[in-house]
């Protein structure tokens, strides 16, 4: 970790109106990292689609849940850590979306893995999931 | 979120303001859908003041276009901002659903449609 900048932290519950809020806290720390402006763009819907699928899917809609976000700032990355307390993460429940069918639904996870660059979960833990995105700072 | 809605010849002319997130994305979804319902199939969603969508948005617009093209009619985009543009070439949805560049522009084609 010796390589490691700053990090920050931010904390919300699972009601869908604490999303705008989480945004604008990540934009903030998002704009200070000398990303372009479509990588924090890029960032910013990869984190807004995992708090969406932990809301919808770790904690099955149930509001006031904890969802804490870290944001690490390394030279050549950002990394953003998500983690919740609920249902951990499946992977053999995602299915990419077909997107000939033009799916109404589905399209989230999809959207993570086009917008960062890695995307990783952890479920061996006591409770819940921790996702991890890296975004780096020039075309990987 | 506020959405402004009014008709123009004949062209129904949504323009949410603001993010379309999971928080607001079944308002809009229903918004649309009543309007379809009613005998408003032709639809143009002015989408200049949306700076962020998730997928729960670009799902109710979907939603939307499906309901209006079943109903004879269909939903057309304008005024994109960058970020949501990437969005709809990284769903393909640029592909299918028809995007103009400001709302004159939609509501004429919605004429020769």
């Amino acid at each position: 970790m010796t390589e490691l900048e700053s990090v920050s932290r931010f904390e919300m519950t699972s009601e869908p109106d604490q999303l705008a809020r989480m945004r604008s806290w990540l934009w903030t720390q998002l704009v200070g990292q000398a990303l372009s402006l479509e990588a924090c763009s890029a960032v910013l819907v990869a984190v807004g689609e995992i708090c969406n699928n932990v809301i919808k899917h770790a904690y099955g809609s149930a509001a006031g849940q904890p969802i804490v976000i870290a944001l690490r700032a390394l030279p050549d990355r950002v990394i953003i850590d998500v983690e919740d307390e609920g249902v951990p993460y499946d992977p053999r429940a995602y299915a990419p979306p077909d997107l000939d069918a033009v799916p109404e639904r589905g399209m989230g996870l999809f959207l993570v893995r086009q917008s960062v660059d890695d995307v990783a979960f952890d479920v061996a833990r006591p409770r819940g999931t921790r996702w991890t995105l890296v975004k780096y700072r020039s075309p990987s | 979120m506020d959405i402004d809605a009014r008709e123009i010849g004949g062209v129904t002319v949504v323009a949410p303001q603001g993010d379309i997130d999971m928080a607001v994305a079944d308002d809009l979804r229903l918004r649309l859908a009543n309007a379809i319902e009613r005998g408003r199939v032709r639809v143009v969603l002015d989408l200049g003041g949306v700076m962020y969508i998730d997928s729960s948005g670009l799902g109710a617009l979907v939603t939307a276009m499906k309901q209006a093209r079943a109903a004879g009619g269909d939903v057309k985009v304008c005024a994109l901002a960058s970020d949501v543009r990437a969005l709809f070439e990284m769903t393909r949805l640029d592909k299918v659903l028809s995007i103009h560049a400001t709302r004159a522009e939609a509501i004429a084609a919605c004429g020769s449609s």
